[in-house]
C-alpha cells in the first residue's frame, strides 16, 4: 500500500521537475509513431533506453558458438543488417540489404543490393561484404551451421549482386538469411573485432562490458527506420527479483520473460505497462518410439488424453501460454491447426488396457530445471494425470548439459521441455527433428521424410506451407508427442517507453522512443 | 623465513599441478559436452560429432592433456568455447570484479567482526554477548542468496537507498559486499569471543591485572595477540567461502565477476574457461596461504626466532 502511494509521489516529483517542455516534444514524437515512421525521419533521436534481457549477451559475434541464442540474436538484430527481414506479423520476408531476389532456377539465388548504404566506420558495403559473411557464416562450427549444409557456394558478380548456389534447392534460403548479419569484410576477421564490432545497423557500438553493460549509439545516417533514442544499453541482471526491482526503480526501462507470478504482482504497479504476444517457444513431451510401450499408438494416445491441459494452463501458466494445436506454434510459418485433444481418463485407461497394459506401466521422464517457466510445476503436475490413469512415471530431472547428453543420445522414455523455433519457420522444428534421418525420437515414417524433403526444397512458399500443413497433421494424429503450450512473450515496461511493438521473439527497439 | 618461504613456493608448483590436472579429469568425466551444449536440443547426433572434430574434442585424450598442460606453462589456455575470446583473458577481465567484492568483503568481516568478538568477550553471558554471539550465529547460518535477495528487497526496492544491481559507484558495493561479509563477520566474531575467553583464564592475564594494569592494555597488550593466530588462519581459509560466496551474490547483485563466469561455464562445458578459473583460484589460495604463514612471523615472536 504504502509503496505504491511512494511510487505515485515520485513519478509526480519527476514530472514537474522535469517540466511542459519534454511533454509536449514527447507527445508529438508519440502521436507521430503510432502513424508514419517515416514522417518522424526528421526528428533528432534523444533520450537513452535500458533494456535488461533475460539471458546474457554472452558475444557480439552473430556467426559464434551462442548465435543462436536469442540474447545474441537481438544485439545482433540493432548494430548489423541483414539481406531480408522476417515480418513476424504477415509471415513473409520484407527487403533489407537486399531490395529484391529472385531464382532464376531452383539452385540460384540472386540477391540485388540496396545502394550507398555505409557501415559505422563510413565505409561503403558492397557485395564483397555480403559474400564474405554468407561464406563466414557457412564455415563457422556454429549451432546454425546445419542451416546451410545444402550450399554449394557464393559469389559476387558485381558491387550491387550476390548470387548463392545449392547443391539441392534450399526452400529456407530466405528465413537461413534473416539470421546472417553482414559483417565488413576487411576487419571481421582481425583479433578483437567482435569487443567492439562494426556493422551497417541502425546503432553502433560505443563500449561493452561482458556480465556488465552493452551501450549501443544511433545511427543518424542509418537507411532504414530511424533511430528513437540516442543510445540503446544492453543491462545484464541475471536474478529475476533483481530485475523486477530495477524496473520498478527505473533503472531499466523495459524486460521480459519473466515468471507469471512476478507479472501478477506487477499488473497494479501503475507506472509499467504490459504487453503480451504469443512466442515461438513451446512445451513439448517426447515419447521414445524406439522403446517399449511407446511403440504402440494407443499408448502415446493414452497419455495425451490423461492431461488437462485447460486446468494446467489456467492454474500454473495463467497469461504466460495458451494451448497449443499443432506441432508447432501458431505463430510460425507453416503452421496448421488440428483439433485438440480432450482431457478423457477414461478413454485412456480403454486404450492402455487395449494396447496390453490394464495394470499400467511404468517409464521415466527426463527433463531439465533450466526448462522455461512453472516447468517443475507443470512436471508434477503431468506425473500425477498420468498416475491417475496407471502410468507410473518416474522423475527423471538432471542438470542441463546431464539432460541434454541423454536427450541427443536417445537414451530415455520420456522427455520433457521447452523449444524455440529459431527461424520462425516450421523447417527448423518439423525436418530437423521428425525426419527418420535425425532419429530424435526414433519416429520413421517415409511419407513424412518425403513431405519434409519438397517443402526444404521448394521455393515457393504457399507450397511449402501445404506440405508443412500435411506434415502437422500426422504427426499430430500419431501423437509422436505431446504438445500442450506456446508461450507468450510478455514485455513489461515502464510508461515512458513509447513504440514498442511486442514480438515473437528478438524484440526491436529502433523505432522504440522514451519521454521522461 | 626465506628458505621457509621458498620450500612453500616449490610446493605450490605440485599443488599447482594437481589442482590443473584433477580439474581436466573431472571436466571431461561428468556427463555432457561443449559441442552438445553449443548445438542445443535442436541438433542432431551427426552435429554435434561434426561440431566435436573441429573443437579437437575427439583427440585421444593423452594427447589432449599433453596439449593442455604445455599450454597451461605459458599461460595459453586455448579460446573459450562460448565467448569468442581466449580463456584466460575472459578470467582476467572479471577478476578485478570479483578481487573488489571479496576484498570488500574480507575488510568488513574483520572490521566489524573484530569489535563484535571483543564486545562479546569483555563480560561473558551479559546481554551484549548474547545479543552479538545470537547476531553472530545468523549471520553464519542464513543462506546468502536469501539475504542478497532481501537486502534488494528491503534496501532497493522498499526503501530506494541504494541501487539494487550491477556495478558502478561505491553506492553499488555496499549491498553485495555486505552480503558477502556476513559469513566472515558471524565467524571472526565467534572465535575472537571464545579465543579472548579463554586466554582470559590464563595465569599471564591475571599476573597483567596484578600488576596495576588497566582492562584496556591487559586486552590489547596480552589478551588480543594471542588470540590473532587462529583468527588469520581463520580468515585466510574463509577465502574459499569467500570465493562461493561470491559466485551466488555475483548473480544476485548482476555482478560482472569472475564467480560467475566460472559457473556458466561449469554449465556449458567449456572446458578453457573452467580450468583457467579453477588455476586462478588455486593461486590466490597458495598466495593466501603464504602472507597467513609469514604473518605468523609478526604476530608471534616465537616462529620468528625459530
Amino acid at each position: 500500500m504504502t509503496e505504491d502511494t511512494r511510487t505515485t509521489r515520485g513519478r509526480l516529483t519527476r514530472r514537474q521537475v522535469l517540466g511542459g517542455a519534454l511533454a509536449t516534444a514527447g507527445a508529438a514524437a508519440g502521436g507521430v509513431l503510432l502513424g508514419v515512421p517515416e514522417a518522424r525521419a526528421a526528428a533528432a533521436p534523444t533520450g537513452d533506453l535500458r533494456v535488461s534481457l533475460p539471458a546474457e549477451i554472452v558475444s557480439l559475434d552473430p556467426m559464434g558458438a551462442s548465435a543462436a541464442e536469442e540474447s545474441v540474436r537481438i544485439v545482433a538484430a540493432h548494430i548489423f543488417d541483414t539481406l531480408v527481414v522476417r515480418n513476424t506479423r504477415t509471415r513473409g520476408f520484407t527487403p533489407g540489404l537486399a531490395t529484391k531476389w529472385e531464382t532464376p532456377d531452383p539452385n540460384t539465388w540472386v540477391f540485388t543490393l540496396r545502394s550507398g548504404v555505409k557501415f559505422h566506420d563510413g565505409t561503403p558495403l558492397t557485395s564483397r561484404d555480403v559474400k564474405a559473411s554468407v561464406d563466414r557464416m557457412i564455415a563457422q562450427p556454429g549451432p546454425l551451421a546445419p542451416l546451410w549444409t545444402a550450399v554449394a557456394g557464393t559469389d559476387a558478380p558485381s558491387d550491387t549482386t550476390v548470387r548463392i548456389r545449392t547443391k539441392t534447392p534450399l526452400g529456407t534460403m530466405p528465413a537461413n538469411l534473416s539470421l546472417t548479419s553482414i559483417l565488413p569484410a576487411d576487419k571481421m576477421n582481425t583479433a578483437g573485432f567482435f569487443n567492439k564490432p562494426i556493422g551497417s545497423g541502425p546503432f553502433s557500438v560505443s563500449s561493452y562490458r561482458p556480465q556488465g553493460d552493452l551501450v549501443l549509439a544511433a545511427n543518424t545516417a542509418y537507411w532504414g527506420t530511424p533511430p528513437g533514442v540516442k543510445t540503446l544499453t544492453f543491462r545484464d541482471i541475471p536474478e529475476v527479483a533483481s530485475r523486477v526491482t530495477a524496473l520498478i526503480n527505473g533503472e531499466i526501462d523495459l524486460t521480459y520473460a519473466l515468471p507469471p507470478d512476478q507479472i501478477a504482482s506487477l499488473q497494479s504497479n501503475n507506472t509499467l505497462r504490459i504487453q503480451s504476444t504469443p512466442s515461438y517457444r513451446y512445451y513439448f513431451i517426447w515419447m521414445n518410439i524406439k522403446r517399449e510401450p511407446f511403440t504402440d499408438v494407443r499408448v502415446r494416445q493414452a497419455l495425451t488424453y490423461a492431461v488437462d491441459v485447460p486446468t494446467i494452463l489456467n492454474t500454473l501458466l495463467k497469461g504466460s501460454a495458451q494451448r497449443m494445436t499443432a506441432p508447432i506454434p501458431s505463430t510460425v510459418f507453416g503452421y496448421a491447426p488440428q483439433r485438440p485433444y480432450a482431457y478423457d481418463p477414461a478413454k485412456a485407461k480403454q486404450l492402455l488396457a487395449a494396447a496390453g497394459h490394464p495394470n499400467g506401466f511404468d517409464a521415466t521422464m527426463i527433463w531439465n530445471p533450466d526448462s522455461g517457466p512453472q516447468d517443475r510445476e507443470i512436471a508434477q503436475a503431468l506425473f500425477s494425470y498420468w498416475n491417475a490413469v496407471g502410468a507410473r512415471i518416474k522423475d527423471g530431472q538432471a542438470e542441463r548439459a546431464q539432460w541434454l547428453d541423454k536427450l541427443l543420445k536417445l537414451d530415455w522414455d520420456m522427455d520433457f521441455q521447452t523449444n524455440i523455433v529459431v527461424t520462425g519457420d516450421a523447417d527448423f522444428v518439423l525436418r530437423r527433428l521428425y525426419t527418420t534421418s535425425a532419429n530424435r525420437m526414433g519416429y520413421s515414417n517415409p511419407t513424412v521424410d518425403h513431405v519434409l524433403d519438397l517443402a526444404a526444397q521448394s521455393a515457393d512458399q504457399d507450397k511449402r506451407k501445404v506440405y508443412y500443413g500435411q506434415v502437422c497433421e500426422i504427426i499430430w494424429d500419431d501423437s509422436v508427442g505431446l504438445y500442450p503450450f506456446e508461450l507468450t512473450a510478455t514485455y513489461v515496461s515502464r510508461k515512458a517507453v513509447q513504440g514498442f511493438v511486442p514480438t515473437p521473439s528478438s524484440p526491436v527497439f529502433t523505432a522504440v522512443t522514451v519521454q521522461r | 623465513m626465506a628458505r621457509h618461504i621458498a620450500r612453500r613456493l616449490l610446493y605450490s608448483i605440485f599443488v599447482l599441478w594437481g589442482a590443473l590436472t584433477i580439474v581436466f579429469v573431472a571436466v571431461r568425466v561428468i556427463p555432457g559436452d561443449p559441442a552438445q551444449m553449443m548445438i542445443g536440443s535442436s541438433g542432431t547426433q551427426a552435429d554435434v560429432a561434426r561440431l566435436r572434430h573441429r573443437l579437437g574434442l575427439d583427440a585421444p585424450i593423452g594427447v589432449q592433456y599433453v596439449r593442455y598442460l604445455a599450454g597451461a606453462v605459458r599461460l595459453d589456455f586455448g579460446q573459450s568455447l562460448v565467448l569468442e575470446e581466449p580463456a584466460v583473458q575472459a578470467v582476467n577481465e572479471r577478476l578485478p570484479a570479483t578481487g573488489l567484492l571479496a576484498a570488500s568483503a574480507m575488510a568488513l568481516g574483520v572490521i566489524v567482526g573484530l569489535p563484535l568478538g571483543v564486545i562479546a568477550a569483555l563480560r561473558p553471558r551479559s546481554a551484549a554477548d548474547y545479543l552479538v554471539s545470537v547476531a553472530s550465529l545468523a549471520g553464519q547460518s542464513v543462506p546468502n542468496f536469501w539475504l542478497g535477495i532481501m537486502f534488494i528487497l528491503v534496501f532497493a526496492r522498499q526503501l530506494r537507498w541504494l541501487p539494487s544491481s550491477g556495478m558502478g559507484g561505491l553506492s553499488h558495493l555496499v549491498l553485495p559486499a555486505v552480503t558477502l561479509a556476513l559469513l566472515l563477520v558471524g565467524v571472526l566474531t565467534r572465535l575472537v569471543r571464545s579465543g579472548l575467553v579463554e586466554v582470559a583464564q590464563e595465569d599471564y592475564i591475571r599476573s597483567a591485572y596484578a600488576k596495576g594494569l588497566a582492562r584496556t592494555s591487559v586486552l590489547r597488550k596480552h589478551a588480543l595477540p594471542n588470540v590473532m593466530i587462529p583468527v588469520v588462519t581463520v580468515a585466510g581459509l574463509q577465502l574459499g567461502n569467500l570465493l562461493a560466496g561470491a559466485v551466488i551474490v555475483e548473480t544476485v547483485f548482476a555482478w560482472p565477476g569472475a564467480g560467475r563466469l566460472l559457473i556458466q561455464a561449469i554449465g556449458n562445458r567449456d572446458y578453457p574457461v573452467v580450468q583457467v578459473a579453477v588455476l586462478f583460484i588455486t593461486i590466490s589460495f597458495i598466495v593466501v596461504n603464504l602472507l597467513v604463514d609469514v604473518s605468523y612471523g609478526l604476530l608471534d615472536p616465537r616462529v620468528r626466532y625459530q
